[in-house]
C-alpha cells in the first residue's frame, strides 16, 4: 500500500496543504452534486407537485409509501436486475474473452483495436437510437436479415412486444459496453508482472492452471471495482433504455431510471425524488455488501 | 512554503473557472434596447423557421425591441419552460399547452392578457375566444390554432366510402391487412389512450358531459358504462386484427410514417398531417370526419395551446404586443397555414385554403350536429399523471398483461377520485 | 488451428461491431425516399450528400461543433489536473477522514442524475449560468472529478515514493517534484483520464439539455436531439449527424489509443 516510505508527521502545516490539494475537487463536488442532492432528498418528505407549487408542506414518508404501494414500481425493479445482471455478465464475459485475445501483440492489432472500440466512443443515446432504428418492425435491418436468413417467417416488432423488447435493449447494451471491458481488463492484464508468468513456467504450470492461479487473482481486486462501477452505471444512466423504448411497452423495459424520470414528467417531484432516495440507499446497499463480499475495504 | 506554492495553482484553477463563468457567452443587454425571451414547445424545423420570420416582422415594426428565440427540443420542451418558469427569471413570452395552462396558472406564473381592449380580439373566432379564458376563467393565452382530428384514409386501397362508425373502420381495416400491408394506423405508444377515449366516447354518445369530458351527465365516469366496455372490445380487436403489431408502440410520428409510407391504410390525426401527407409518395387519400359510435355521436376535444406571456417578465407592454402582433389575421392564419392548423382568424374563413380539398372533412363535421365538441378535465390535479398511467395501461392491455375491465376499473377509480378531490 | 479460431472469433466480432456503424452511414447517404422503402437496400441506388448538406446550412451544425470541442477540451483538462492533485495527495498522505473523501467520491455516482437535476438547476440560474458554456463546464466537472480523482490516485500509489523523496533531497521543493518527476511517469494516466473526460462531455445530453437552450450555446447531443421532432424522425439527418459527431473522438481516440490500453485501469489497480 502507500505507507511503504515513514510518512512525515501530521502536522498544522501539512493539513493545511492536504485540505488545499482537495479544495478544487471538493468544492466542485459540494456545490453540483451534494448541495442539489440534497435539496431533492428533502422534496421527497413535501407534497410537492408542479400542479400547484405555492403549497408544499411536508408530509412525512408519504411519497415513500405511495411509491413502494405502486405495482409498477416493484415492475422497475424487477427489469432493473435483470437489466443489469444479463447485460453485465455478457459484457463482461465477452470483454474478458475479447481482452484475452488482444492481449499478445499480433500484426494489425492497433488497427483492430482502434475500430472494434468504436462504440465506446458513441453515446449511449445515440445508440439507443441507432439500435432502436435497427430493430425497427417495418424498415429495420435486423428483421431483414433474420428474414434473409431463413430464421423467421415474419418480422418481429421487437421494440414493441413486451417478450423481446427487453432482451433487444439488453443486446444494445451488451454491443455498447463490451468495449468497456475489453479496454479495461487488457489494461488489467498487462498489470501482471511478467515474473510471475515466469515462476509458473518454471513450475511448469499449463496455461489454464497460469491464468486461474497467477493471472487471476492478480487482476481480481481490479475486476471487483470495475464491476462496481459498471453495475452503478447501468443502473444510473438510462439513456439507452429512454431512447430505445422509454421503458415501454406496458413497462416491460421500465428500469428504476426510467420510472423516476416519468414521475418527473408527470409533474410529481415529491414522488420523484422518492424514487431517487430509493435507488441511492439500494444502490449504497448494494455497493456496501459488494464491497464487503469482494474484500474491497482492505485497500 | 510548500503549501502556498501548491495552494497558488488551484487558487488560480478555481479562480479560472470563475472568470470563465463569469464572462461566458451570454452579453447583457445594450442600454435602451428591449430584448425579449421567448420559447416555443412543440418545436418542429421548419415550425421554427416560420416563426423567426415572424419575429423578424415584428422587429421591424418594433425597432428597439429584438426577440430572441428559444427552441428546446421537442421531447423534453414543457419540462424546459417549467423548469424556467421555476427560476420566474429571464423569459416573457411562451408557449401555453392546453395541458400545461392550468398548473402555469395556479402556479401564477402567467400574466393576464388584455382582451377587449386589444382590436384583433374581435377577429378572433368565437372558438378562440372562448379557448383563450378556458383555463382559470382568465385570458392567460391567445391560442395560435387547433388541432381537432379527422381520418385519413387510402382510396387505392380497395375502400370506395369511408368508414362511418368504429364498427366499419374495424372491418374495412380487417380487409385491407394482407401480408405487408395493414388497415390502420393504430396508436399504441405516448397518447395512445387518447383514441381509447375518443372510442369510449362515442359509445357513450349523448350522456356524456361535453364540457367535462370524462364524466356523464350523470357524474358518474364515462369508463363506468357497459358501453365503455364495449368500445374497448372493438378498440381490442381493431388493433389485433386491422393493425401492425408494432403498433403497440407507434406514437404521432410512427402513425403518420405508417401511413405516408404505405404500410397503413387508415389514420385519425390532426389536420397539420395534411401537409405531410401532401408531400408523402402516397397519392390517392382523402379526408372524412372522424367515425362515430353505435349512437350515432362522435365526440373529441379540440386540443389548442397558443402564446402567453409571463407574470414576471421585466418587458410585459413588448411582450403583450408581441402575443399580439403573432395573433393578429395576417400572422395567425400565415402561421395557421404553415402549420396546417385550424385557424383562428374570423377572416381565414373566406380562405380557399381552409375549406377544399383535404379541409373538406372540418367543415362537414362543423356541420353536423353529432360531432360533439368537448372540453378535456385538463384542469385536474391528475391530469399528466393520468396521461403518463393510461398511455400504459393501454399498451398493457394491448399486449394481453391486463384486461379490458381491469383498466376500465382502474380509469374509473381515477377519476371518481378526481372528482372528489376537485369539488 | 487454434490461430484460426481466433482470427474467426475476432472477425465475428468486428462484423458485430462495425456493421451498425456500417448502417448508419448507409441510411445517411440514402435518399429520403429510400430510408423508407422496401425492399431494404444495403448500398444506396444513388448516395446523396442531402442530409449532410441539411446538417451544416439548415441547423449550424458547424457552430456546434465548436461549443462541443470547446465544452469537453476545457472540462476534460479542469477534471485532469483537478484529478492529478487530488489524487497525489489521497495517494501521499495519510490523514484523517481520508477513507470519508473516497467514500464521498464514490457515492456521487450512485445519485440518480434526476433527483438532483432540478435544484441543480435552480443553483445555476441563481448562479447566472444557464446557458453558458461555462457554466455547462464546471457541472461536466464536478461530474468528472471523483472519477479522475480515484483513477489518479491509483495510478500515484504505483509510483514508488522514493522518486519524489529523492527528487526532494536534491533540494526542490515537493511541487516541482512532483512536475518534474510524477507527471512524466502519470503520462499514460494522464491521457488516459483526459480522453476518458473528453468523451463522456462530448457525448452528455441530459445536462446539456437541461442548462443549455440559446441557440448559439447549443452542444452537438442538444441539436442533435432537435431532430427528434414530433412530425418525425428525421432518420437521415439523425444518420448523418452521428457520423459526423462520432469523428472527433474517433480521431482523439486513434491518436492516443495506446496510453488508453496502458493507463485507464492501471490506475484502478490499486483499487
Amino acid at each position: 500500500m502507500v505507507a511503504r516510505h515513514a510518512k512525515p508527521a501530521f502536522t498544522v502545516r501539512r493539513a493545511r496543504f492536504i485540505a488545499l490539494c482537495l479544495l478544487p475537487g471538493a468544492v466542485f463536488v459540494a456545490l453540483f452534486t451534494y448541495y442539489p442532492m440534497i435539496r431533492g432528498a428533502v422534496i421527497a418528505f413535501q407534497r410537492y407537485n408542479l400542479f400547484d407549487l405555492t403549497s408544499t408542506p411536508f408530509v412525512g414518508l408519504e411519497n415513500f409509501w405511495s411509491v413502494l404501494a405502486e405495482e409498477r414500481f416493484w415492475t422497475a425493479l424487477r427489469n432493473t436486475g435483470t437489466w443489469v445482471v444479463v447485460s453485465l455478465f455478457f459484457q463482461f464475459f465477452l470483454g474478458f474473452g475479447l481482452a484475452l485475445l488482444l492481449r499478445r501483440q499480433f500484426r494489425g492489432r492497433g488497427l483492430y483495436q482502434a475500430w472494434v472500440f468504436f462504440p465506446w466512443a458513441m453515446s449511449g443515446f445515440l445508440i439507443g437510437l441507432l439500435w432502436r432504428w435497427m430493430f425497427n418492425g417495418q424498415f429495420g435491418v435486423i428483421n431483414d436479415l433474420l428474414l434473409k436468413a431463413g430464421i423467421i417467417d415474419e418480422r418481429i416488432g421487437f421494440l414493441a412486444s413486451p417478450g423481446w423488447a427487453m432482451t433487444s435493449v439488453i443486446v444494445a447494451n451488451i454491443w455498447y459496453g463490451v468495449t468497456f471491458f475489453a479496454i479495461m481488463i487488457m489494461a488489467a492484464l498487462q498489470s501482471v508482472p511478467p515474473e510471475l508468468y515466469e515462476a509458473a513456467s518454471v513450475d511448469g504450470a499449463s496455461r489454464m492452471r497460469q491464468f486461474w492461479h497467477v493471472t487471476l487473482p492478480h487482476i481480481r481486486p481490479t475486476l471487483a471495482l470495475i464491476v462496481l462501477l459498471r453495475i452503478i452505471w447501468i443502473l444510473n444512466f438510462p439513456d439507452l433504455i429512454y431512447s430505445m423504448t422509454g421503458g415501454g411497452p406496458a413497462g416491460s423495459t421500465d428500469i428504476i431510471t426510467t420510472f423516476l424520470i416519468q414521475q418527473v414528467s408527470g409533474g410529481d417531484y415529491g414522488r420523484a425524488g422518492a424514487v431517487g432516495m430509493l435507488a441511492l440507499g439500494l444502490l449504497l446497499a448494494f455497493s456496501i455488501f459488494y464491497l464487503n463480499v469482494t474484500r474491497m475495504e482492505r485497500s | 512554503m510548500t503549501s502556498s506554492r501548491l495552494a497558488a495553482p488551484s487558487a488560480l484553477l478555481a479562480a479560472a473557472t470563475l472568470v470563465l463563468a463569469a464572462c461566458g457567452s451570454g452579453s447583457g443587454s445594450s442600454s435602451g434596447e428591449v430584448r425579449l425571451r421567448m420559447i416555443e414547445s412543440l418545436t418542429s424545423p421548419d415550425r421554427t423557421k416560420l416563426i423567426k420570420s415572424l419575429i423578424a416582422d415584428f422587429e421591424k415594426a418594433n425597432p428597439g425591441v429584438t426577440v430572441e428565440l428559444v427552441s428546446p427540443p421537442l421531447e423534453s420542451a414543457d419540462q424546459k419552460i417549467n423548469q424556467i418558469m421555476q427560476t420566474k427569471k429571464d423569459l416573457d413570452v411562451l408557449e401555453v399547452r392546453d395541458h400545461t395552462a392550468k398548473s402555469m396558472s395556479n402556479n401564477g406564473w402567467l400574466a393576464e392578457l388584455p382582451t377587449t381592449s386589444w382590436s384583433g380580439w374581435s377577429d378572433l373566432t368565437d372558438l378562440a375566444q372562448k379557448k383563450a379564458v378556458e383555463v382559470g376563467g382568465k385570458p392567460y393565452l391567445l391560442p395560435y390554432g387547433f388541432y381537432q382530428r379527422t381520418l385519413f384514409y387510402r382510396t387505392d386501397w380497395g375502400m370506395t366510402q369511408p368508414p362511418t362508425t368504429w364498427q366499419e373502420l374495424y372491418e374495412a381495416g380487417k380487409k385491407m391487412t394482407t401480408g405487408d400491408r395493414f388497415g390502420y394506423s393504430f396508436r399504441g405508444g405516448k397518447g395512445g389512450a387518447d383514441y381509447a377515449v375518443m372510442m369510449i366516447s362515442a359509445y357513450n354518445g349523448e350522456s356524456v358531459n361535453p364540457e367535462k369530458a370524462y364524466y356523464l351527465k350523470d357524474k358518474r365516469t364515462i369508463f363506468s358504462t357497459p358501453e365503455a366496455t364495449q368500445a374497448m372490445d372493438l378498440y381490442l380487436k381493431i388493433f389485433k386484427e386491422a393493425s401492425p403489431p408494432d403498433s403497440v408502440s407507434w406514437a404521432y410520428p410512427e402513425m403518420v410514417q405508417g401511413f405516408t409510407s404505405g404500410v397503413t391504410g387508415m389514420l385519425i390525426q390532426d389536420p397539420e398531417v395534411i401537409k405531410t401527407v401532401q408531400e408523402s409518395a402516397v397519392k390517392a387519400w382523402s379526408t372524412s370526419p372522424i367515425p362515430k359510435g353505435p349512437t350515432g355521436y362522435a365526440l373529441q376535444p379540440v386540443g389548442y395551446a397558443g402564446w402567453g406571456v409571463t407574470s414576471f417578465s421585466k418587458h410585459q407592454k413588448e411582450a403583450i404586443k408581441l402575443v399580439q402582433f403573432l395573433s393578429e389575421a395576417k400572422q395567425s392564419i400565415a402561421f395557421a397555414k404553415g402549420n396546417s392548423l385550424i385557424p383562428i382568424s374570423k377572416q381565414a374563413q373566406d380562405d380557399p385554403q381552409f375549406s377544399q380539398g383535404a379541409w373538406k372533412a372540418y367543415l362537414e363535421a362543423q356541420r353536423d350536429p353529432k360531432q360533439v365538441i368537448t372540453i378535456r378535465p385538463v384542469d385536474y390535479p391528475g391530469w399528466s399523471q393520468f396521461g403518463i398511467d393510461s398511455d400504459r395501461d393501454v399498451q398493457a392491455l394491448i399486449t394481453g398483461k391486463k384486461t379490458i375491465a381491469e383498466v376500465l376499473k382502474s380509469w374509473d377509480a381515477f377519476w371518481a377520485d378526481q372528482a372528489k378531490q376537485v369539488s | 488451428m487454434r490461430r484460426l479460431g481466433k482470427v474467426v472469433v475476432l472477425g465475428a466480432w468486428l462484423l458485430i461491431t462495425l456493421f451498425p456503424l456500417y448502417w448508419i452511414v448507409v441510411t445517411s447517404l440514402k435518399p429520403k425516399a429510400e430510408i423508407f422503402s422496401m425492399p431494404l437496400k444495403y448500398w444506396p441506388d444513388a448516395i446523396t450528400f442531402e442530409h449532410y448538406a441539411e446538417l451544416f446550412s439548415f441547423a449550424d451544425f458547424g457552430a456546434y461543433l465548436l461549443n462541443s470541442l470547446i465544452v469537453s477540451l476545457v472540462a476534460a483538462a479542469v477534471v485532469t489536473v483537478i484529478g492529478v492533485i487530488g489524487g497525489h495527495t489521497l495517494a501521499r498522505f495519510s490523514f484523517p477522514g481520508r477513507g470519508a473523501v473516497m467514500l464521498a467520491f464514490l457515492v456521487t455516482q450512485m445519485i440518480p442524475l434526476f433527483i438532483a437535476l432540478g435544484p441543480l438547476y435552480l443553483l445555476m440560474s441563481d448562479l447566472d449560468l444557464l446557458n453558458r458554456l461555462a457554466g455547462l463546464m464546471l457541472v461536466y466537472v464536478a461530474m468528472l472529478v471523483p472519477f479522475s480523482t480515484i483513477i489518479m490516485r491509483g495510478f500515484c500509489e504505483r509510483i514508488p515514493a522514493a522518486l519524489e523523496e529523492a527528487a526532494q533531497v536534491d533540494g526542490a521543493t515537493r511541487l516541482v517534484a512532483m512536475l518534474r518527476v510524477v507527471i512524466p511517469v502519470m503520462l499514460p494516466g494522464i491521457a488516459a483520464t483526459f480522453i476518458f473526460a473528453f468523451v463522456q462531455c462530448w457525448n452528455e445530453l441530459f445536462l446539456a439539455i437541461t442548462f443549455i437552450d440559446s441557440e448559439d450555446s447549443k452542444t452537438i447531443p442538444v441539436a442533435m436531439n432537435s431532430f427528434i421532432t414530433q412530425y418525425d424522425i428525421d432518420w437521415g439527418s439523425m444518420a448523418a449527424a452521428t457520423v459526423v459527431s462520432v469523428i472527433p473522438t474517433l480521431v482523439l481516440f486513434a491518436a492516443i489509443r495506446r496510453y488508453i490500453v496502458e493507463g485507464l485501469t492501471a490506475g484502478a489497480v490499486k483499487g
